[in-house]
């Protein structure tokens, strides 16, 4: 469950956000909006690279105001990002296992533990393959398993359908409907691509300007004339 | 900074394959081999040549640590091992303790040194780390020129007034030969460490650290604690070299650790090639024994500064992997003109 | 109680060749971005070249020139011809390279002039005037006074000249600039011969306050750095101060009882107060 309270982010006079106040407890929620709209400002207070002015986000109840930067992956808010970030000169093992090094492992013996999480976005035949050798795709699910090993609570993706296959982006789907099966994290999901949100997103918050214009389900947040109107614009009335 | 592809930065340890571990056993009994037969066949003077030679590598090892895993640039290393030589000497002078035990602590000695002074820097740039590592080499050249080392004297600088006494060697290596076998197998020790450190926990996050901070952070890794460790046991190599060296003359000169050796030695590790474990054996030899040779033919020793510094500059725009990568490259395409096994082992 | 007045004075005097040498620094790092590490060692080039024309026999203001102009023409040749040829363009390694090219002129004024214990005299030495009771040398005076003129001079050409207004361009962001239409390679070059050229003017003088030491001069620059530092590499009069403070530290601290040989901490303890009052607001910026 993921309360966010009157959360404001300045930069100088930028307004990334402006009151945010949303409560989402689906197990997997779309973040869109225009660009600019505070959709990766949001992630970064999340994981927080982005300090806000005021406001604040709780997790499961709890305030993430007064967790260390370092410590958020332990306490359970993992991310994958636009730009990947897969670290070339480890195994995809050994990416999985770099961050199973600061996550709570409940006492299970680390190699089943890789390889579950390896099984579980498909890339077990690529576990001793180093990660300058994987393609784009195969990265994207390398971050993915590496945000869902050791308890995660939410997993954050940015943009993660960009630049795929027709059967790369299926793949993707089945993975993103599965990650609270699986590790009972929440997901939250940004992305441009409407054809993804609808696919696996149960609820969707939509921003504009940093601030929120809507949420619900996600049909029903898509077909809203204002989510329109914020992407397209409105019709001027002729004089 | 993503503009190195990290392709560069694999050091080139074992990779997991089982046809590796035959190759390397080989390599290791030719080198046993080579190390017993080297050390009765030198002369005096090439066998302490070589004694420097294999010490240095440990210092260079410490310069490529910081650099292949974090690219972290430290211009002291060499000012540490004077420090961590002077410690060596103090203890085993003062304390009377074996040899073991004197190295031990002029590696925990530099290894504090190293950190209380670079700890301001490792939280802001590159460039900074440079600067402040360049500064610690020029202040401790000074120290150690002013108070000179230990030689057995009594009062907290040990220096003596009357004759000078050698530092202590080791009891299981008393003789030149003995000393060198023995500091290739510390040599081999700290390739050991420093293999244990990469292939485990603190490499991880190294590595981490090294994609991107972004990266590192999402993961977990407490960024400035991991540099830490790194910059910790740099100096505890570099410590531990300088301590080898004092043990190798029996005492070391204050007029020796001048700021310009620690930027030798930078600039030769990244010659030899940070990025493999070849590097840090070129760079000590080329540290000690291209100067003895040089000697040997009665050329000046400024003509080895300057071919240094060329050196470095080549390296920098042609061949960042430096002469151990372009080894590498050549036997790889060696390989690729003789294909051997599918599956051959890099 | 030590009198510090002389003191104060000749610290002053060696403050303003730092200064000299870090607004080169500063202004070359501001527009090409590499720290020139190799600064020191080329005004000591400088005043080796300066010195034995003398020796030789030659007008003073001729062996003058010809050290200003080798040091200019070499941080030129560097700057246009090596510095763009690195594979790596990540600033600690440009920096880096500057260090091959000091061990290289170590090296050379090594092999060709040694470390014979030597003094770079200037005319000026001889000629002195009073000021509040210590006696000042002219060339004292002059350092300083070259050091506040051309720190004017170059805080007027940034900010006024064309030239000057390319130089901050590429300081700011050196891709931009280019799709602007700055004219990079020229404005990167204006900058790397102010910089020799100072460096240059630098070493001469220094060589004449303290020694004719390819060693020393060299190593010099770690002061100019550390007044680079104070000054964040970006701020000219902020790297002054540094660089006075500096000098002027150093030499208080001579005729102090226990702390005289840790003077040459001084750059370093300066350095590290900077960095952490850098740090003293830790924000994580988000690439």
């Amino acid at each position: 469950m993921i309360e966010i309270e009157d959360l404001t982010v300045m930069f100088g006079g930028v307004r990334g956000l402006n009151a945010l106040t949303a409560t989402l407890p689906e197990p997997v929620t779309g973040l869109v909006g225009p660009n600019g709209a505070g959709k990766t400002t949001l992630i970064n207070v999340l994981s927080g690279f982005v300090r806000p002015t005021i406001g604040t986000v709780k997790i499961d109840g709890e305030n993430l105001g007064g967790i260390a930067l370092h410590k958020r992956a332990a306490f359970g808010i993992r991310r994958t990002f636009q730009n990947e970030q897969v670290v070339e000169n480890l195994t995809a093992g050994g990416n999985v296992t770099a961050v199973l090094d600061n996550v709570p492992t409940d006492r299970r013996p680390r190699r089943d533990l890789i390889e579950a999480a390896l099984g579980f976005v498909g890339m077990i035949p690529k576990l001793h393959v180093m990660g300058a050798d994987l393609n784009a795709y195969e990265r994207r699910l390398v971050e993915i398993a590496r945000a869902t090993v050791g308890r995660p609570r939410l997993v954050m993706m940015d943009e993660p359908g960009a630049g795929l296959s027709q059967d790369e982006s299926e793949h993707l789907r089945s993975v993103i409907k599965g990650i609270h099966g699986y590790c009972g994290a929440q997901v939250l999901l940004v992305d441009h691509d409407v054809d993804l949100i609808s696919a696996t997103c149960v609820a969707t918050l939509v921003l504009d300007f940093g601030s929120r214009i809507a949420y619900g389900p996600t049909t029903a947040v898509l077909a809203d004339p204002r989510v329109r109107a914020a992407y397209l614009g409105v019709a001027e009335e002729s004089a | 900074m993503s503009d190195v592809t990290d392709e560069t930065l694999t050091y080139s340890l074992p990779v997991d394959s089982r046809k590796v571990r035959l190759k390397w056993l080989m390599t290791a009994l030719v080198a046993v081999g080579a190390v017993y037969v080297l050390s009765d066949a030198m002369s005096n003077y090439w066998l302490r040549t070589f004694i420097s030679a294999a010490a240095l590598a440990i210092g260079s090892l410490s310069v490529s640590v910081l650099f292949a895993q974090l690219g972290m640039v430290s211009l002291a290393q060499f000012a540490l091992l004077g420090v961590g030589g002077w410690f060596a000497l103090r203890v085993s002078h003062g304390l009377g303790v074996p040899f073991e035990l004197a190295i031990l602590a002029g590696g925990v000695a530099a290894a504090a040194f190293g950190l209380v002074v670079g700890l301001p820097a490792l939280r802001m740039r590159g460039l900074y780390l440079a600067i402040i590592t360049l500064m610690m080499a020029g202040a401790i050249q000074v120290l150690i020129s002013a108070f000179g080392f230990p030689d057995g004297g009594a009062g907290i600088l040990g220096k003596s007034t009357g004759a000078r006494v050698m530092m202590a060697r080791p009891f299981l290596a008393q003789t030149d030969e003995a000393y060198f076998r023995y500091v290739a197998v510390v040599l081999v020790l700290c390739y050991g460490l420093v293999l244990l450190h990469v292939r485990g926990r603190p490499g991880r996050a190294w590595a981490m650290i090294r994609r991107s901070e972004v990266c590192a952070l999402a993961g977990g890794v407490h960024i400035v604690a991991y540099k830490v460790w790194a910059f910790a046991l740099a100096g505890f190599l570099a410590g531990v070299a300088g301590g080898l060296l004092a043990g190798g003359v029996g005492q070391l000169d204050g007029s020796a650790f001048p700021a310009s050796q620690s930027i030798m030695l930078f600039a030769l590790t990244i010659v030899g090639g940070a990025y493999s474990w070849m590097g840090p054996l070129i760079a000590g030899l080329m540290l000690r024994a291209f100067p003895a040779l040089l000697n040997d033919f009665h050329v000046d020793g400024n003509i080895a500064t300057i071919v240094f510094g060329a050196g470095l500059l080549h390296a920098l725009m042609t061949a960042p992997k430096g002469i151990a990568g372009q080894l590498q490259d050549a036997a790889k395409a060696l390989r690729a003109k003789f294909p051997g096994k599918p599956g051959a082992a890099r | 109680m030590p009198d510090f007045m002389p003191f104060f004075v000749s610290g002053l005097a060696t403050a303003s060749t730092y200064v000299l040498s870090a607004v080169g620094i500063v202004v070359l790092y501001r527009a090409s971005g590499v720290v020139n590490f190799s600064q020191g060692a080329l005004g000591a080039l400088a005043a080796f070249i300066s010195w034995s024309i003398v020796e030789r026999g030659g007008p003073e203001p001729v062996a003058w020139l010809a050290g200003v102009l080798v040091s200019t023409s070499l941080a030129f040749l560097y700057g246009r011809a090596l510095a763009p040829r690195l594979a790596f363009s990540d600033p600690v390694m440009r920096a880096v390279a500057t260090l091959g090219v000091a061990l290289i002129l170590l090296g050379v004024m090594g092999y060709v002039w040694g470390e014979l214990p030597r003094r770079l005299r200037l005319p000026t030495d001889t000629m002195s005037f009073e000021l509040i009771g210590v006696r000042v040398t002219a060339t004292r005076a002059i350092a300083f006074a070259l050091a506040v003129l051309s720190t004017v001079a170059v805080m007027a050409f940034l900010a006024g000249s064309r030239l000057g207004l390319q130089m901050r361009a590429l300081a700011n962001n050196r891709d931009l600039s280019a799709l602007l239409g700055v004219p990079v390679l020229r404005a990167d070059g204006y900058a790397w011969i102010i910089s020799g050229a100072l460096a240059g003017v630098s070493g001469i003088l220094l060589a004449d306050l303290q020694r004719l030491s390819g060693q020393t001069l060299t190593f010099a620059v770690i002061p100019a750095i550390s007044a680079a530092v104070i000054g964040r590499f970006s701020s000219l009069p902020a790297t002054v101060a540094g660089g006075v403070a500096i000098g002027v530290c150093e030499a208080l601290l001579t005729p102090v009882p226990v702390v005289g040989p840790f003077r040459t901490a001084v750059p370093f303890v300066f350095s590290v107060v900077a960095l952490l009052w850098m740090q003293r607001k830790s924000t994580f910026v988000y690439r």
